[in-house]
């Protein structure tokens, strides 16, 4: 009876919460706020905040993470931001990815790419199967350019874009969440579950509750780390596959409660997954209630109010060497899994601050936490950010209102 | 004895009388020989027959020169080898076994390697030319055709024709570095002097809905970073074989046809059916891609192949497989045209029948099926592939005169079947010589085009066009299965219809039928089935295929089930059915059911062409059931039953792997 009742509600809640993240991924505009437009004052002060940004930073390095990584928590400011009157298409950026001088945008109303200072759009007329761009992924082998739709999948290549759907080939369904590239295979997370293009034999695998230890179909994060996919399963917590043996292994939350974490680093905080990120051994994994690392022995959970974590609901990770970047509804979090930095806006003006929060170095030494605010001046453009990427000096977020673009502080 | 002659008269009247009938019935005309081994004999499967029928011969394809012009080095495609010709005696003096049918040879930097690709084996022979045998195989993606090497000479680019892709590969560790997405079936790669930009070409087009123009990809890669960069539009061309750039870099030269499958076959007397010409690709910032024709007003030039271009950049020489041709282009009159033109009076350019004289300044006549071209280095001598002549012809390239050829000491008899193949392979047999079968059916396949066949109407009944391999087994021919054999199909019928001309004399007719119906196989499945053991997905496929419940354990009723109609080992059952696909420009009400081996090779799909690809046969055209029983799929089983359609391949290779 209890598990009847368990399954019972969490159906409920998964159904809640599907309701929850469409509305999130597909209407969020609705509940953003206007952002301010740059006056001639705030340019004339830009260069007095980038040197107080500056110097505020070299007062303070956030610190180094347990691993074994001695490199400081990176922060970023004097930070750039791009709408619609920079000449995105829209201001509601879904995902940013960094490929080599060029910077792609996923937006509701087309792909947008920044080169040499200049927006171009390119739209369903250019060939991309459907304009709302969610995931982009570029292929470290081919540099092919495969771009995750509302409808259908793209490899742009040669300034040409190939469309498979899942009418016209083996694509699981047409609702893209996620792409990435792992050698020549492409992974896809959708709506109808997981997909695998094998780009040499050019066929498709797909995996759904059917053939793989899922809850349901409904996919929404994949990632690729040391012969291992991490598939986000909405429901279902986070499955392994290997792709050398073809198996399968799940991970999901052991306690089972939907509501609270009842005991702590027990496994993955919630079965809810939004995305996971493998990098340096560890993989992350990101729930609309905390967010989690596992480093293939334990696990360990973060929250908002027992880490420097902006908000317990999370909309994407990704993990860049020791640092994983964390996209919230209340701001940017970066974390080497000890130190944080949190980007946040003022609801009131563009400005913001970078919350910079450090431990000791022991594992529980919490009494040595430290806790600084350094002000940015603009902030990123919108607290709700959603796509986030980082490479070299340069830190690019998606928003629900443009995409900002922050300089690594020296 | 008189009462044997009367038993004898009894025997022969009615006798001669049923065979009489029987020759009618299989040739739809009345007066064709009546000599049973004409059909029965020459036809025959039978091991031992073929085996005194028919001969073994070399069958040029293409070729590479030695830097000191002192050896060819030459594609015996049919005899699986690479034959190195001493050109000064001008004989073999070494035939090296490389894989199954090797395709295109290039040599190494320092000229002591040759490499070659074998199209049936999926993998590139590396052949130490000192030792004169092969001492490497590099494993490649499937149907390795065009080569060329980096410009270090550390990689060797293969393109794999049959997997619509180029390989790169590392010559040190022989392994496969990336592999890039190229146009659909490409041929032929080659390198720019600059050493900066690779060009491949693709034979079929990128499918699209029947109304839209063709169009082909010539895809660039940029060979410092290893990225593609562009994929060229070549607008209404396909059968792009071959590309050559000039040796100051300025062009690129492509070999194309130009089809026009949009207008009813009827234009064939108009001159309107197929032209083919010469891409001409400006190699600088937003170059354009300038399209000329070989053809003349009353003379075509099908099928063109090969392309090379003398050290002085001053003359390009195109093989016309078609005609036994090969084309002397000018290409300072073309670099003179292109200066003197407006981009739109050159894109006029491109249809326009009276402009060749311009640039031809010579036709060479040559031996059968002109194929690969190469120039010594000192750029005085043309040497031509004569496939279906197992000769090499020597050209002066600049008087243009023959001034030898090399036997290659092939068999001498010229058999039945090799007869049909010069036919299949010779436009001499339609109007001004517009196209040969080869044009429609290259590789002996199909184009992957959808013609308007003509017919009581103009605009109706479009005609994907089918494969011809092995089709002896597969009667009847054409969709709507009008023709129950081969000699039907060939016979008056295609004369009046296509090719516009008189039909073929009943030797020829017997001679390329024989061809049609035993000298064409299927390449191996090597790509999605190479050893006949089925993968996870291919088998549960291979159940949805044979299955007689559906997904709610409802019988699927006999005639609905995919088995029913496509039972090995052809995966046909001869018959005539609807499947749900008539389109208002029919006239049949039901289709002849195709044979399915190798059927991922024969994109797109449905009598007309409607579906690019196997999926949309079910998901935007399978929506009422009639083309089986698919609505209660999951979208994993019809990937299943797709990837076992996939692994279907001839009945000759199932055999091997049973054995």
């Amino acid at each position: 009876m209890d598990k009847i009742i368990r399954k019972f509600t969490m159906r409920k809640y998964l159904r809640y919460y599907s309701v929850m993240l469409g509305s999130v991924i597909l209407m969020f505009v609705v509940s953003c706020g206007n952002r301010t437009p740059h006056s001639n004052s705030d340019q004339r002060n830009k260069s007095a905040t980038d040197n107080s940004e500056q110097e505020a930073v070299e007062n303070y390095h956030a610190g180094s993470d347990l691993a074994g990584d001695t490199k400081p928590l990176p922060i970023y400011g004097n930070w750039h931001n791009f709408t619609t009157k920079d000449g995105l298409p829209s201001d509601k950026a879904y995902c940013v990815r960094i490929a080599g001088a060029r910077v792609l945008v996923g937006t509701h109303d087309g792909l947008a790419v920044y080169e040499k200072g200049k927006w171009t759009t390119y739209t369903t007329k250019d060939g991309l199967p459907h304009n709302g761009v969610v995931s982009i992924d570029v292929s470290a082998v081919t540099g092919d350019v495969w771009i995750g739709t509302l409808g259908g999948l793209s490899c742009w290549s040669g300034g040409k874009f190939e469309t498979f759907n899942q009418l016209n080939s083996g694509l699981p369904n047409d609702l893209i969440y996620c792409v990435i590239c792992d050698q020549k295979d492409v992974w896809v997370a959708t709506a109808g579950g997981a997909g695998h293009y094998d780009t040499y034999s050019k066929e498709w695998e797909i995996f759904t509750e059917k053939n793989a230890p899922m809850h349901e179909p409904w996919t929404y994060g994949v990632s690729a780390g040391a012969g291992k996919i991490y598939i986000a399963a909405w429901g279902g917590g986070v499955i392994e596959y290997t792709s050398k043996s073809k198996q399968f292994k799940d991970y999901t939350d052991p306690d089972g409660e939907m509501e609270i974490d009842l005991l702590p680093d027990d496994g993955i905080v919630h079965d809810v997954t939004t995305a996971t990120s493998w990098a340096n051994g560890y993989l992350w994994v990101s729930t609309y209630f905390g967010l989690s690392r596992y480093d293939g022995t334990h696990w360990k959970g973060f929250f908002d109010h027992d880490c420097g974590l902006a908000s317990n609901f999370i909309n994407f990770v990704r993990a860049k060497g020791s640092v994983v970047f964390v996209c919230t509804d209340r701001g940017l979090s970066c974390t080497n899994g000890r130190s944080w930095v949190t980007y946040k806006k003022n609801d009131n003006n563009k400005d913001g601050m970078a919350v910079v929060l450090n431990y000791g170095r022991a594992d529980d030494d919490t009494k040595n936490k430290s806790t600084r605010e350094i002000p940015l001046s603009p902030s990123i453009s919108h607290n709700f950010t959603i796509g986030v990427d980082a490479d070299g000096d340069k830190l690019w977020v998606a928003t629900s209102q443009g995409v900002s673009c922050g300089q690594l502080l020296k | 004895m008189g009462v044997l002659i009367a038993l004898g008269l009894l025997i022969y009247f009615p006798g001669r009388k049923m065979a009489r009938e029987h020759v009618n019935t299989k040739t739809a005309v009345s007066d064709h020989p009546l000599l049973c081994s004409k059909c029965h004999l020459y036809t025959s499967e039978n091991a031992l027959v073929s085996k005194l029928l028919n001969e073994d011969y070399y069958s040029p394809f293409n070729l590479a020169i030695s830097k000191d012009g002192s050896r060819l080095y030459v594609v015996a495609q049919e005899a699986n080898s690479l034959l190195v010709v001493d050109v000064e005696k001008q004989q073999i003096i070494n035939k090296i076994k490389v894989g199954n049918q090797p395709h295109t040879v290039i040599l190494s930097k320092n000229g002591q390697k040759a490499y070659v690709s074998n199209q049936w084996s999926d993998n590139v022979s590396v052949v130490d030319l000192i030792a004169a045998k092969v001492v490497d195989t590099l494993k490649t993606g499937n149907g390795p055709a065009g080569l060329s090497l980096s410009a270090d000479g550390q990689f060797l680019y293969v393109v794999n024709s049959y997997a619509s892709t180029i390989s790169l590969i590392d010559l040190k560790s022989g392994e496969e570095l990336k592999r890039f997405t190229t146009g659909n079936n490409p041929t032929g790669v080659n390198l720019s002097p600059d050493e900066k930009t690779l060009l491949i070409t693709s034979r079929r087009a990128i499918i699209a809905p029947y109304g839209e123009p063709v169009v082909s990809e010539l895809t660039e890669i940029d060979e410092r970073t290893q990225r593609v960069t562009n994929r060229h539009n070549i607008e209404s061309a396909y059968m792009m074989e071959n590309v050559a750039f000039t040796p100051a870099g300025d062009l690129a030269i492509v070999s194309l046809n130009r089809p026009k499958n949009l207008v009813p076959s009827i234009q064939v007397e108009q001159g309107w059916m197929m032209n083919y010409g010469i891409a001409i690709v400006e190699q600088k910032k937003n170059g354009r891609v300038i399209q000329l024709l070989l053809d003349e007003p009353n003379a075509f030039y099908p099928d063109p192949f090969g392309i090379a271009i003398t050290p002085d950049g001053k003359k390009a020489f195109v093989s016309s497989s078609g005609v036994n041709c090969i084309s002397v282009v000018n290409i300072d009159s073309i670099r003179s045209l292109i200066s003197k033109s407006t981009t739109e009076e050159l894109n006029s350019l491109s249809n326009n029948l009276g402009i060749s004289d311009h640039y031809i300044s010579k036709r060479i006549t040559t031996g059968s099926d002109p194929k690969g071209l190469v120039i010594s280095h000192d750029g005085k001598r043309l040497y031509v592939a004569e496939q279906l002549e197992d000769k090499i012809a020597i050209i002066n390239s600049e008087t243009f005169d023959k001034i030898g050829s090399i036997d290659l000491n092939g068999p001498k008899r010229i058999t039945v079947n090799r007869t049909g193949r010069r036919l299949f392979n010779n436009s001499g047999h339609t109007f001004q010589n517009q196209f040969s079968c080869y044009t429609c059916h290259p590789d002996m396949h199909e184009d992957g085009l959808v013609y308007n066949m003509a017919a009581k109407d103009m605009g109706r009944n479009l005609t994907n066009t089918q494969s011809l391999r092995e089709i002896h087994h597969t009667p009847p021919y054409k969709w709507n299965g009008k023709n129950q054999t081969v000699y039907k199909q060939d016979g008056i019928r295609f004369s009046t219809v296509l090719t516009r001309t008189e039909q073929f004399n009943y030797p020829d007719l017997d001679a390329i039928t024989a061809y049609i119906l035993t000298g064409i196989q299927y390449p191996p499945n090597l790509q999605f089935n190479p050893s006949g053991v089925l993968t996870k997905s291919q088998q549960q496929g291979k159940k949805i295929f044979e299955r007689k419940t559906d997904n709610y354990g409802a019988a699927i009723p006999v005639n609905n089930r995919c088995i029913t109609c496509h039972n090995p080992p052809y995966y046909t059952n001869l018959k005539l059915a609807d499947v749900g696909t008539l389109a208002a420009s029919d006239d049949s009400t039901q289709f002849d059911t195709p044979h399915l081996n190798n059927i991922y090779a024969s994109a797109p799909y449905l009598h007309d062409g409607r579906a690019a690809t196997l999926e949309e046969i079910w998901t935007k055209y399978g929506q009422t059931d009639k083309h089986g029983k698919v609505n209660d799929l999951t979208k994993i089983q019809l990937n299943d039953l797709i990837d076992f359609l996939k692994s279907l391949r001839a009945p000759r290779y199932e055999k091997k792997s049973t054995k």
